[in-house]
């Protein structure tokens, strides 16, 4: 069920109607494509990049431990877009993408910082604060039908995923072992927050 | 070729078909199993370890190939990055349907079968179960009863190995059960809670699971070690299927021949004797046909393949099929109607957590139509569920950024949320069915079938009462945020087809007879989901193991008799 609804929460439509087709075998073109090492971003440009990479890095920073950045995040969200995503889903994602630094400049004008005397002209020039207000913003419209809501929700889903499954992170940090004695169900835990 | 002959086929390689090469390899017969697909490799082909991040999608799926390849396949969740492979390319295995009527056909051609991603849920049924068709006037009357199946549940379930909580109810009957897992502090706790307010009528108990607790050493099983994949392929053999259990008992035999790559096209009649003489096989890497002779031949190719064999096996005397003399071969198809239930979370316990993945975790009984009627529907269904702490996945879509955000999915788990997932009965139809389309041969230029089901009403009711009856039990224990489920799946996403050759007391309105034999060859036997009369609630997979190994005893003493 989970898989299921994380799929749906990436964009993935689950079911399709099946139109049935004549047979023709050809297959396992996909073997191609596993274990490539990294390859440099395909769809997203540098701009784009920019705001990719300062965005989830914002999501999930470094801190004791390894972040975004150093999971590859953006490299991820690119190989999944590239590849994994329908033309509909990418288009959607970089128009709200190109969204940013309009909605930076308008934020900024909003929200006027008096120690900056060149307005920003992009996400990337906002101060500290404006840039966790605008994120903020972001998140209150997180997956609603608006440009910006389709691209932070999928963005945000993406970086939490392309986290929490990169090869970092399941080493050092989660350390969940394939091999256990036995089921226990009641176990004291104390949450670490 | 020199000619191929042995004293029994079987066709189809997973979990019935596993069952009767054991079963008559083990009595002495010589056994040829023919399997339409590939060889697998344990060592090789299970991923069941393999970490999202060695996987170039982390388990999302090459999406591209997925559409493209399996569009049918890949609305089954096991059908994933990880496991695709173990389902066919639906390009070279069509099949039609009417536009108004989809149907998915989700299917695994390779050695070992769809045992390799089963769910692994083994339920007994009881008399009310056998009981029903003849009670409802619907379908027809099973020929058999409970005490008929009995023992060979007690003979397969201790095989398999059968982890199970005894309940003592009489329409779900215990079985030879090994200590089951626990249930985790939430599962109790709802367990707890439903017993008061629904005085035991609505139980939250232990799932019944093909699922080693204990080593089995005889067999080279070692005891689950919960890394939670299952339908990834198991290494140490733990949960059961063909190819960690059956098949490697029947090859100890000595007498058992596998041979993959063989796709049976038809069976071959003898009209003067009035027997099966063996099957038509095509190669499925040289595409060249061959014949293979038995004396008996067990069809155990799942319910839908092993009638299309028959249907292609027509004959002068049976022009619409081989042993369609009824007319009911291909007919009253039934799959379970699943999809109807809740998810809530449960404001408990949030100082406790579990340790290990279980692949299953806990089943609520049928509680509709057992001690009282039901005004709008008859037959039931159950839920399978679990309680679960969410992790880090519930990040993908939660208020919030930064080190605080990140702080609490590394070091949280979120609250306890359970899920009660709904499986209801099908009722027989005759105008549910399969037959060949005269226009579409598969890659191996075997006749392809058009599929024609439809639930009816009374899978309607079920499946909006499981919506009601599940936020019921959630409000009775006290949960929050309840969601109602209500996925609209097609039928055949449940993957327990049955009943294209139907058992019964006449020949005239049933494809088999009491011991799986066809009415009109009798040297061939169907012990997969084809010769079910009705689907009851329960996931199907254990009858028909115990079905096959009933059938198979009955076989051989005829053989013995000289009766075959």
């Amino acid at each position: 069920m989970h898989r299921r609804e994380l799929v749906a929460a990436l964009g993935a439509a689950i079911t399709v109607p099946f139109l049935p087709r004549s047979a023709q075998a050809a297959i396992d073109i996909g073997e191609r494509l596993a274990g490539q090492p990294d390859v440099p971003f395909r769809t997203l440009n540098a701009k784009q990049q920019a705001i990719v990479s300062q965005i989830a890095e914002m999501i999930i920073p470094r801190t004791d431990t390894p972040g975004a950045l150093d999971a590859k995040v953006p490299e991820f969200i690119d190989l999944m877009l590239t590849e994994w995503a329908t033309d509909e889903e990418r288009g959607k994602f970089l128009a709200g993408l190109d969204q940013v630094d309009t909605r930076s400049i308008a934020y900024a004008a909003s929200q006027p910082d008096a120690s900056v005397t060149t307005p920003p002209q992009r996400f990337g020039e906002l101060t500290g604060a404006q840039k966790a207000g605008l994120v903020n913003e972001f998140d209150t419209v997180r997956g609603d039908n608006s440009a910006i809501g389709i691209t932070f929700g999928r963005l945000k889903a993406l970086t939490v995923y392309g986290y929490f499954t990169s090869k970092v992170v399941q080493e050092q940090i989660l350390k969940e072992p394939m091999f256990f004695d036995g089921y226990k169900g009641n176990v004291p835990f104390t949450p670490a927050v | 070729m020199p000619p191929m002959t042995y004293d029994a086929i079987v066709v189809g390689s997973g979990i019935s078909g596993g069952w009767a090469a054991k079963e008559l390899t083990q009595k002495g017969l010589r056994t040829i199993v023919l399997e339409a697909g590939r060889p697998i490799d344990p060592n090789v082909d299970y991923v069941e370890h393999v970490r999202p991040h060695e996987l170039r999608y982390r388990g999302m799926g090459d999406r591209s190939r997925i559409d493209r390849y399996q569009p049918v396949q890949k609305q089954c969740g096991a059908c994933n990055e990880y496991s695709g492979k173990f389902f066919v390319n639906d390009l070279d295995n069509p099949y039609t349907t009417p536009d108004d009527k989809p149907f998915s056909w989700i299917r695994g051609r390779q050695v070992g079968g769809r045992s390799i991603m089963w769910g692994r849920c083994v339920f007994r049924w009881s008399d009310q179960d056998y009981e029903a068709n003849a009670r409802d006037g619907v379908g027809v009357d099973w020929p058999i009863r409970y005490a008929d199946m009995a023992p060979w549940w007690s003979h397969v379930e201790r095989f398999v190995g059968v982890q199970g909580k005894k309940e003592g109810l009489a329409h779900l009957p215990d079985g030879e059960f090994i200590e089951p897992w626990p249930m985790n502090v939430a599962e109790q706790h709802a367990r707890e809670r439903l017993i008061e307010k629904f005085g035991g009528e609505r139980l939250v108990t232990n799932m019944r699971l093909a699922v080693l607790t204990q080593n089995q050493p005889a067999n080279g099983r070692a005891k689950c070690h919960l890394c939670g994949h299952c339908e990834r392929g198991c290494i140490t053999r733990s949960y059961f299927s063909s190819l960690n259990a059956t098949l490697p008992a029947a090859q100890k035999t000595g007498l058992l021949t596998l041979r993959p790559f063989s796709v049976v096209h038809s069976v071959i009649h003898d009209p003067k004797k009035k027997r099966a003489t063996g099957v038509r096989v095509i190669d499925a890497n040289t595409r060249q046909m061959f014949e293979v002779y038995g004396k008996i031949v067990f069809l155990n190719a799942s319910a839908l393949e092993s009638a299309r064999i028959l249907l292609n096996s027509a004959t002068p005397e049976f022009p619409t099929g081989l042993g369609n003399s009824s007319g009911e071969l291909g007919h009253n198809v039934m799959d379970h109607i699943m999809g109807g239930g809740a998810t809530a979370e449960l404001p408990w316990f949030k100082d406790r957590r579990d340790i290990g993945n279980r692949p299953d975790a806990v089943y609520v009984p049928r509680f509709r139509n057992v001690k009282t009627r039901h005004p709008d529907f008859v037959r039931g269904y159950g839920f399978e569920g679990r309680a679960y702490r969410v992790g880090w996945e519930r990040g993908t879509d939660m208020a919030g950024f930064g080190a605080n955000f990140k702080k609490s999915l590394i070091g949280d788990l979120g609250p306890w949320e359970m899920t009660l997932y709904g499986f209801g009965e099908m009722l027989p139809n005759h105008e549910n069915r399969i037959e060949i389309d005269p226009h579409l041969v598969d890659a191996w230029g075997v006749p392809a079938l058009r599929i024609t089901v439809a639930y009816g009403e009374n899978e309607r009711k079920l499946f909006d009462d499981m919506v009601v009856s599940a936020t019921e039990m959630f409000e009775a224990m006290g949960a929050t945020n309840i969601r109602p489920i209500k996925d609209d799946n097609p039928p055949g996403l449940v993957i327990h087809e049955m009943g294209t050759a139907r058992m019964g007391k006449d020949p005239k309105t049933s494809v088999l007879n009491k011991h799986n034999q066809v009415w009109d060859v009798p040297n061939v036997f169907m012990t997969d989901g084809a010769c079910m009369a009705s689907t009851a609630n329960q996931n199907p997979s254990i009858t028909y193991m115990a079905m096959t190994a009933r059938a198979a005893d009955f076989a051989v003493k005829a053989l013995n008799r000289r009766e075959l």
